[in-house]
């Protein structure tokens, strides 16, 4: 009894799970930078604070606002130099959600 | 052919029931970091869940594929002997999945199906009803390598995460940012759990529908109302299975941080979603927990607990054969008995089942069995409270220290100086001993600043900061040769 096995299908797997992960990582992580170098520096604070979260507390995120909202005051980046990085910004943010999209629509059109 | 449909009737609602478990078990595959993190409440994320489960259900068919066109040979075992089978295998999954669910057991949904359906083949067929080489390749293979491979992924994602949004001026870094993208990261593993889980129970039900006549064999694609009806049983397993972990709030998570997260999950739903494309019948739970881990090495400092880890490796590498000597139990008495043994088999599943039920109902709801494997698997991995510093932070950090160091050696240099100056000008002895005592004082502060630019340096792996802590030495050799011969 002889088995056949597809390994190219295992390298397929891992190489397109690998492409698609760090593109959505790399993209929305880009965005970010670049929305900190734009000034406007992101504080989500959780949702709900379930009695998993141990990051943040109450305290912290008014101090995390504070400390965004002096850090952006302190940009030595121009006016346009600060748009340009937003609109970078949302570029990277698009260009994820491109990659999420095209990944789905792969699959269904695959099927 | 009346007796052979009233067992696939069963087959179907034992399959369906299966399916239910399945979404009720694994909820916090998808939704254990989100609320984790904060970045979602955890009724949205479970009613998130369980929408993207039915959606998945809907979008591939490969994985249904697989199971009803492969593992087994149907077309060499009896079509009265098949569905009985499979009906035994479906009672061995059940009952490995809710003893290890009561027990607080890592364990697999879908290997426990899979184990289940071979175990009872191999008992009533012998090794002729099973293809080994698509248990192989579709199955086993891809049990050992999907989290090994989501791992790998999920380390590589959180160190590109970590890295590019880490900033060296202590400036805020904007990384809770990430709690926003993982209300989408973790919709994607919501709706690959869709694609892949729900199929397993749609290529049973097909499995059995084929062999009674009731579909044809030259096509393995499941029928509109299977897939219908599994989507909406998985989307409600997942949105029951969610209020456990909400009346749980949480309790017993790992700390996962948001940028580790969203890696995580990234990893989770590109690898799982890449399987589900290609058929493989994957262990979402298995994939998570391999995500789980690798993010969790990815931070800086961290360090696998290999005893937890070896205890969630064993219970996978359990669930298949375990799982398999159940389904065999069950198709034992199938064959020995008959159409008796398919009916002592559905009384067992009755009784086994409303058992479980009503001792998980007689618990009360804690961490221990509301969260999945993959919360658990977070806990093997270690995290120092601080990270260690890169190698570019350990650079910084050393010019700071030498610059520190020859600030200090300028001032002891000068008290010194100042000392002497008074003792030559005949300065008061107050005065000379308060410029003794700053002296004194400087040449502390020097060791201090020398010790820790040592330390830094022993840190530093640059060449340059080498040097320049070198040259630093010799002209503070030099300084102190000149003060000699003074």
């Amino acid at each position: 009894m002889s088995v056949e096995i597809d390994w190219m299908a295992f390298v397929s797997v891992f190489v397109a799970a690998f492409v698609g992960a760090v593109l959505i990582v790399g993209f929305y992580a880009t965005g970010l930078r670049l929305l900190v170098r734009a000034g406007r520096i992101p504080v989500v604070t959780p949702a709900e604070f379930t009695d998993a979260i141990t990051i943040l507390s109450e305290k912290e995120i008014k101090r995390a606002e504070k400390h965004a909202a002096k850090a952006a005051l302190k940009s030595p980046l121009s006016q346009a130099q600060k748009q340009l990085a937003f609109v970078g910004a949302c570029a990277c943010f698009a260009l994820c959600g491109l990659a999420v999209l095209s990944g789905v629509l792969l699959i269904v059109f695959n099927h | 052919m009346e007796t052979a449909a009233l067992i696939v009737v069963l087959v179907i609602a034992l399959a369906l029931f299966f399916d239910f478990t399945n979404g009720f078990h694994d909820t916090a595959n998808a939704m254990a970091t989100p609320i984790a993190t904060g970045a979602l409440k955890p009724k949205t994320a479970v009613l998130l869940a369980a929408l993207l489960n039915l959606v998945g259900a809907f979008l591939s068919t490969e994985v249904a594929k697989t199971v009803s066109g492969g593992i087994v040979n149907e077309g060499d075992i009896s079509h009265a002997l098949l569905p009985s089978l499979i009906f035994a295998g479906l009672i061995g999954a059940i009952t490995w999945n809710m003893l290890t669910w009561l027990l607080g057991l890592p364990s697999s949904s879908s290997h426990a199906l899979f184990g289940g359906l071979i175990g009872a083949t191999l008992v009533g067929v012998g090794t002729a009803g099973i293809n080994f080489g698509v248990v192989l390749s579709k199955v086993v293979l891809p049990a050992l390598i999907a989290p090994l491979t989501a791992g790998i992924i999920a380390f590589a994602a959180t160190k590109i995460a970590y890295g590019i949004t880490r900033r060296y001026d202590g400036k805020p870094d904007g990384r809770s940012g990430f709690r926003l993208g993982q209300i989408f990261t973790s919709s994607m593993v919501a709706l690959a759990h869709g694609t892949n889980d729900a199929q397993k129970t749609m290529g049973v039900i097909t499995l059995a529908l084929i062999t009674v006549g009731w579909q044809s064999g030259a096509h393995h694609e499941p029928q509109l109302w299977v897939i219908v009806a599994c989507a909406f049983t998985i989307a409600l397993g997942t949105y029951l299975g969610g209020w456990r972990i909400i009346r749980t709030l949480g309790k017993g998570l790992t700390d996962v941080k948001p940028a580790q997260g969203f890696s995580a999950e990234s990893s989770t739903a590109a690898t799982i979603l890449a399987s589900s494309a290609l058929g493989f019948a994957l262990s979402t739970t298995q994939v998570a927990s391999g995500s789980v881990i690798g993010s969790g090495l990815g931070r800086r400092g961290s360090q696998v607990r290999w005893r937890t880890a070896g205890r969630i490796a064993l219970g996978w590498l359990l669930t298949l054969p375990a799982a398999g000597a159940v389904g065999a139990l069950a198709a034992l008495m199938v064959v020995w008995l008959g159409t008796t043994g398919v009916l002592i088999d559905a009384i067992l599943a009755v009784v086994i089942i409303v058992g479980l039920y009503l001792r998980s109902r007689r618990n009360e709801v804690t961490h221990a069995n509301a969260m999945s494997d993959v919360a658990d698997s977070g806990h093997a991995v270690e995290h120092p409270e601080v990270p260690p510093p890169t190698r570019r932070q350990t650079r910084i950090e050393l010019v700071r220290a030498m610059a520190r160091a020859e600030r200090k050696a300028d001032e002891a240099e000068k008290a010194g100086r100042r000392a002497r100056k008074l003792k030559k000008n005949g300065g008061s002895e107050a005065e000379i001993k308060a410029a003794r005592k700053a002296a004194d004082r400087a040449n502390r502060k020097l060791a201090e600043a020398r010790t820790a630019a040592e330390e830094w340096e022993a840190l530093s792996a640059s060449r340059r900061a080498r040097a320049r802590l070198a040259e630093w030495d010799v002209s503070d050799e030099e300084a102190e040769r000149r003060e000699a011969q003074r």
